[in-house]
């Protein structure tokens, strides 16, 4: 069986042989030999690697730290740049999108100011009443929300890549006062708090990531649980026990400080959520409550860090 | 590689990062995110070779953290080993295939999301393969979406080295 053509010229492949290959001397990774492509990739997975040690084991405090922050810092401008040319782009893309459900959604907010125009009514008495009342028994409290706070407003500069971590970052930092732990809202209610600050720039982390707890109380009922992540950007009131009232449409607020030795992150009264449904099962202990937040999570694009008026 | 076409593979670099982290993160569809800084690696990768994929990879990944004040190095480590590989290709059987940047993208996007989700794990951080896997075909789509006019751009500017530049696999003698 032949094992090459008859009409074979003298140009043989020279596999397995000797071979003389050509100089790339201008494309960088064929001009060099294989051990500096090697030893750069190496190089930098290790630079890399000790990076992620160093970040990982001390996330807000160190040189690297302050070297991060001021690096957060130069790029916040260009971020801002980068979010101002694509807002027009949104707000068309908003515009389009909002006409397309923009009947359906009028006849249901009409019905929701009608409901709300009467539990406000309620709330102006109960608050005047509750106000005398504390006056009367020389009631003390902590801070209370949103009278003891100042809000500094800014606006988001990066939003959450993936599932991983739900995570933004914010225009404002420690210079306007805020630091690890400062509670953020919206105009709407809680979104989360903040986890990292540089001077210029603070990352927040949202409800809705996996590490989030935030003491809660259904102010309807008064019970108390534990708001945490549910599916997408839902969430859930956990920890609440099968005997207790939890009802459908009850409004969740942030339960505030319970012991002075053991102060929240977050004053009382900060709007979380609707009770979206109550659920319960014979193996489960707590019940199962799905939250609706009233923020936005999606598009999040105003907020304001709460930072206590007379700080302890 | 030039000293213009670093500057300019950094500045295209800086820039779609930037808008990564600033406007494509806003872009939800079914789940999946876009990412455009991905694409601008892969295509620098495949245009420029290993060696810039990898040194474009850590720059670009050390952005994003700073930017987003993230854990240091995370997103370095897995688009330096993204660029390289990809930049490995772009340099042997990638080379002038039409469909390279899209098979590049395709499979990167694909590796990138999961490779997140392993270094995450190893972290002990939240790590929900789940929804990494229900956004996947998204992303990979809205990706190949971005790849055509991204990678043009990058080719309009990088201009692809000449034929004599790269290595042929087997010399013919005499």
């Amino acid at each position: 069986m032949p094992v090459a053509s008859r009409d074979r010229t003298a140009r043989v492949a020279v596999l397995g042989s000797s071979v003389r290959r050509s100089r790339n001397d201008r494309f960088p990774s064929r001009g060099r030999s294989s051990l500096v492509r090697r030893g750069v990739f190496t190089v930098l997975i290790l630079v890399a690697l000790g990076l992620l040690t160093i970040s990982f084991r001390s996330p807000t405090t160190g040189a690297l730290h302050d070297v991060q922050g001021y690096g957060a810092s130069a790029l916040r401008p260009f971020q801002v740049a980068a979010e101002r040319v694509a807002k027009p782009f949104q707000d068309v893309y908003g515009y389009f999108t909002g006409l397309v459900n923009a009947k359906s959604e009028n006849k249901k907010l009409k019905r929701e100011v009608q409901e709300w125009q009467a539990i406000a009514n309620a709330n102006v008495a109960a608050a005047r009443q509750s106000g005398e009342f504390k006056r009367l028994l020389h009631y003390e409290e902590g801070a209370t929300y949103p009278n003891d706070y100042r809000a500094v407003n800014t606006t988001v500069i990066s939003y959450p890549s993936g599932p991983f971590a739900q995570q933004v970052t914010i225009a404002a930092g420690s210079n306007a006062g805020i630091h690890v732990g400062t509670p953020i809202v919206t105009a709407d209610g809680l979104i989360g708090r903040v986890t990292n600050v540089s001077t210029g720039t603070a990352q927040v982390t949202l409800l809705t990531d996996a590490n989030s707890a935030v003491p809660a109380r259904d102010v309807t009922h008064s019970v108390a649980g534990l708001i945490r992540h549910g599916q997408g950007s839902s969430l859930i009131l956990d920890l609440v026990s099968k005997q207790l009232p939890v009802k459908k449409d009850d409004i969740v607020v942030t339960q505030g400080t319970v012991d002075r030795r053991y102060p929240d992150l977050y004053p009382y009264g900060i709007p979380i959520g609707r009770v979206q449904s109550v659920g319960t099962s014979d193996i489960a202990s707590y019940l199962s409550i799905q939250v609706t937040p009233f923020a936005q999570f999606d598009s999040l694009d105003a907020v304001a860090a709460l930072i206590p008026k007379h700080p302890r | 590689m030039s000293p213009f076409d670093t500057v300019k593979a950094a500045l295209l670099l800086f820039v779609a990062a930037i808008l990564q982290v600033s406007v494509f993160t806003q872009v939800h569809v079914l789940g999946g995110v876009p990412d455009i800084l991905l694409v601008m690696l892969v295509s620098i990768a495949l245009l420029r070779g290993s060696i810039v994929g990898a040194l474009g990879g850590f720059f670009a990944g050390l952005l994003v953290d700073t930017a987003t004040l993230g854990t240091l190095g995370l997103t370095s480590l897995v688009l330096t080993i993204a660029g390289y590989w990809i930049g490995r290709y772009g340099e042997t059987t990638g080379r002038d295939r039409a469909h390279a940047p899209f098979t590049s993208v395709a499979v990167v996007t694909f590796l990138y999301l999961f490779g997140l989700v392993i270094v995450h794990f190893v972290l002990g951080e939240n790590a929900p393969a789940g929804p990494v896997a229900r956004g996947l075909f998204p992303t990979v789509a809205m990706n190949l979406l971005l790849t055509a006019p991204v990678y043009a751009l990058v080719r309009r500017l990088l201009r692809p080295l000449d034929r004599a530049d790269y290595a042929t696999e087997v010399q013919l003698l005499g």
